[in-house]
């Protein structure tokens, strides 16, 4: 018998990327409607407590409260969800690319544009919410959600700490889960077991050198826009090692 | 002839375990192959192998001429319905029928949509919520809309009832021969598919011991029965598959005979009686037909 | 379809059958492969085997771009070619197992003959 030539002429690389990235956009309600359904609410709780504060409080109860809300953690919860989204586009999603025969590497650099794209979109909304949340000075309430103090008011900034900050969780969740599919149960366990050995270590190097006093001037002098940026050496190494992991696994039932 | 698939010395290890065992075959392009054998022969693995969804340990495979590992120009052809398949947290059926078409370039929407009413699955509804064989019908509908050049199907029908695996052999029949491609089908339904089929692949423990047309299989074995003595005698330097005794009767399935054979055994008041693929099967692999019938 | 012979014999003998019984008289048209092949619920290719089994012999003939047919006296050599294998294939049996019996040659023939009327 002789071999034969390919049924159906070649798509491009490109083509086959994006056909991945969409594939992750499909069902809609996991990747975005959920998570903007949680933010609406804990948005319209916000509002709630801010109304309750404001009609209830003295003007100087009031200046503390709204301090203490300055640090809430609402956009924290989002940037969690992303990684949790992330986790399931790889567990979930790889074996299921698997059967439309997507390769690997076209389903992981699908999954790294679907998500870059997600951080965009995200970051934009973000930011955009915040930039509201300032002109309308906490909505009316003097409320703190989407503008939390500790931001500049550059808004280009704001962008790009949450653009950052969107793709830090997105790369973990898809290293993390990378491990997962390439290893199952045992290959977390020995991973998660890794990553305490190793920041237990760098604790007690710290510690033993007494450079507890280098590493807090190290993040003073970054500061938060410099801690923020450095975050960005674990992105670029979590997508390297996902897809290294990715590469050699296969899907399992 | 042209081949769709040749595999060279294909091996598969798990640790110690063998579970594809320098295995060599090709299979022809636009035929239908059976792939089959018992549970935990090595099918799925060696299918897996097949579409680049896991790695030899050794030996080669192409597919269309090419390694199907990590080759998107082979991959796109190839459209492999697994038994087991997973599919995303809370996909509906919809989601599937529409992301189907972004991978598959033959998809057929209109061929879709009428497969989806035959089978009277449930668009809105969400697949962890789907019955087994709805189940299995979404994976029968991407198999059979995909037109893949290389369509794999890897007991596709699992739960499904007589009336739907019969629809599913119609449409495949019918499809088939308008747009003929290649088809590898697993199944322990062996008597339901085996005149479906052009080709037949055994493996039993890792290893291929049948690759043979269906035309020649068919009747490449015997049960001849009678008494005892008649039995043994007429089986003498023959090539006995299986022996069975019930009382003084005896029964022994033995391969092919040529028409003086069967003149011999009428003269020695033999009964000759066919055997099936399946049967053939079950004493080859050594299996009892209960592991068959009921191994999913 | 019975599981002792190939299908293609099978699906040509079948063929055969029709025209002999009259359902395909010479010269008509004859259902294409991939009908048979749905009909009998087997592979179109094994189903095209069969058919080609008849072309060979000339008993169908095909029509470019139309079809396949009947071929002018294929009943005649239908019959022809049955008739030979007849001996073999019903009377050596027949005697065989009426010797088994003790069926005598007049008495096989009495009973043939009362069948045939009846």
């Amino acid at each position: 018998m002789t071999t034969t030539t390919l049924p159906t002429p070649a798509r491009s690389a490109l083509a086959r990327i994006l056909t991945v990235a969409r594939l992750h956009f499909v069902n809609k309600g996991q990747i975005i409607v959920v998570p903007w359904l949680i933010m609406s609410f804990i948005f319209a709780v916000t509002l709630i407590i801010g109304w309750i504060l404001r009609s209830s409080l003295s003007a100087a109860d009031l200046a503390e409260a709204g301090s203490g809300m300055q640090y809430s953690g609402a956009i924290g919860y989002f940037l969690v969800y992303m990684l949790v989204i992330a986790v399931m586009a790889i567990s979930q999603t790889f074996p299921f690319a698997q059967s439309y025969s997507a390769t690997r590497r076209d389903f992981y650099l699908g999954t790294i544009v679907a998500f870059t794209t997600l951080s965009l979109a995200y970051s934009t909304a973000v930011t955009v919410l915040g930039w509201l949340e300032d002109l309308t000075n906490g909505w009316g309430l003097g409320v703190v959600l989407f503008s939390p103090g500790y931001l500049s008011s550059n808004l280009l900034e704001r962008f790009y700490v949450a653009f950052v900050l969107f793709l830090f969780f997105f790369m973990m969740g898809i290293a993390v889960a990378s491990v997962y599919v390439r290893w199952r149960v045992n290959g977390m366990l020995i991973f998660f077991a890794s990553l305490a050995v190793v920041i237990l270590g760098l604790v007690a190097l710290a510690t033993v050198t007494g450079s507890w006093g280098a590493v807090g001037a190290w993040f003073v002098a970054m500061g938060f826009l410099g801690v923020v940026s450095w975050t960005l050496v674990p992105t670029v190494l979590a997508a390297i090692v996902g897809y290294l992991l990715l590469r050699g696994a296969t899907p399992r039932n | 002839m042209t081949a769709a698939i040749e595999a060279t010395g294909v091996t598969r290890r798990f640790g110690s375990l063998r579970a594809v065992d320098d295995v060599t075959f090709s299979i022809e392009e636009g035929a239908i192959c059976g792939l089959l054998g018992r549970n935990g022969a090595g099918k799925t693995t060696l299918m897996q192998l097949l579409t680049g969804q896991d790695f030899v340990s050794a030996g080669s495979i192409s597919v269309f001429g090419q390694s199907p590992v990590e080759n998107a120009s082979v991959l796109q052809n190839v459209c492999f319905i697994k038994e087991s398949q997973k599919y995303p947290e809370d996909f509906k059926v919809k989601h599937v029928l529409k992301s189907a078409p972004w991978f598959f370039q033959n998809w057929d929407a209109d061929f879709a949509d009428q497969l989806v009413e035959e089978f009277r699955l449930p668009q809105g509804r969400k697949i962890k919520k789907l019955s087994r064989g709805q189940l299995s019908s979404v994976g029968v509908i991407v198999g059979l809309a995909s037109r893949a050049p290389l369509t794999i199907f890897d007991e596709p029908y699992l739960g499904l009832d007589a009336v739907a695996r019969q629809l599913f052999y119609d449409r495949l029949l019918a499809d088939y021969a308008l747009h003929p491609r290649t088809v590898v089908l697993s199944t322990h339904l062996i008597d339901e598919v085996s005149n479906l089929l052009e080709h037949v692949l055994v493996i039993d423990n890792g290893r291929i011991i049948i690759d043979d047309s269906a035309d020649n299989l068919r009747g490449s074995a015997t049960a001849v029965v009678g008494t005892k003595a008649a039995v043994d005698e007429f089986a003498r330097n023959r090539q006995v598959l299986h022996r069975d005794n019930i009382g003084g009767i005896s029964s022994a399935t033995i391969g092919t005979l040529s028409d003086d054979d069967r003149k011999a055994a009428a003269a020695a008041g033999l009964e000759l009686s066919a055997v099936s693929l399946q049967q053939l099967i079950i004493r080859k692999t050594g299996t009892t037909e209960k592991e068959i019938e009921f191994s999913a | 379809m019975d599981d002792s012979r190939p299908i293609f014999i099978q699906i040509a003998e079948q063929i055969e059958n029709d025209i002999l019984g009259g359902a395909l008289p010479e010269e008509s048209q004859v259902p294409s492969t991939n009908e048979y092949a749905s009909f009998y619920r087997i592979n179109p290719a094994t189903a095209g085997k069969g058919v080609n089994v008849l072309i060979d012999s000339g008993i169908l003939y095909k029509k470019r771009g139309i079809g396949m047919f009947v071929a002018n006296g294929s009943r005649a050599r239908i019959i022809a070619a049955r008739r030979a294998q007849f001996h073999a294939e019903y009377i050596t049996p027949l005697i065989t197992e009426a010797r088994n019996l003790d069926i005598s040659p007049e008495e096989l023939t009495d009973m043939i003959r009362k069948e045939g009327n009846s």
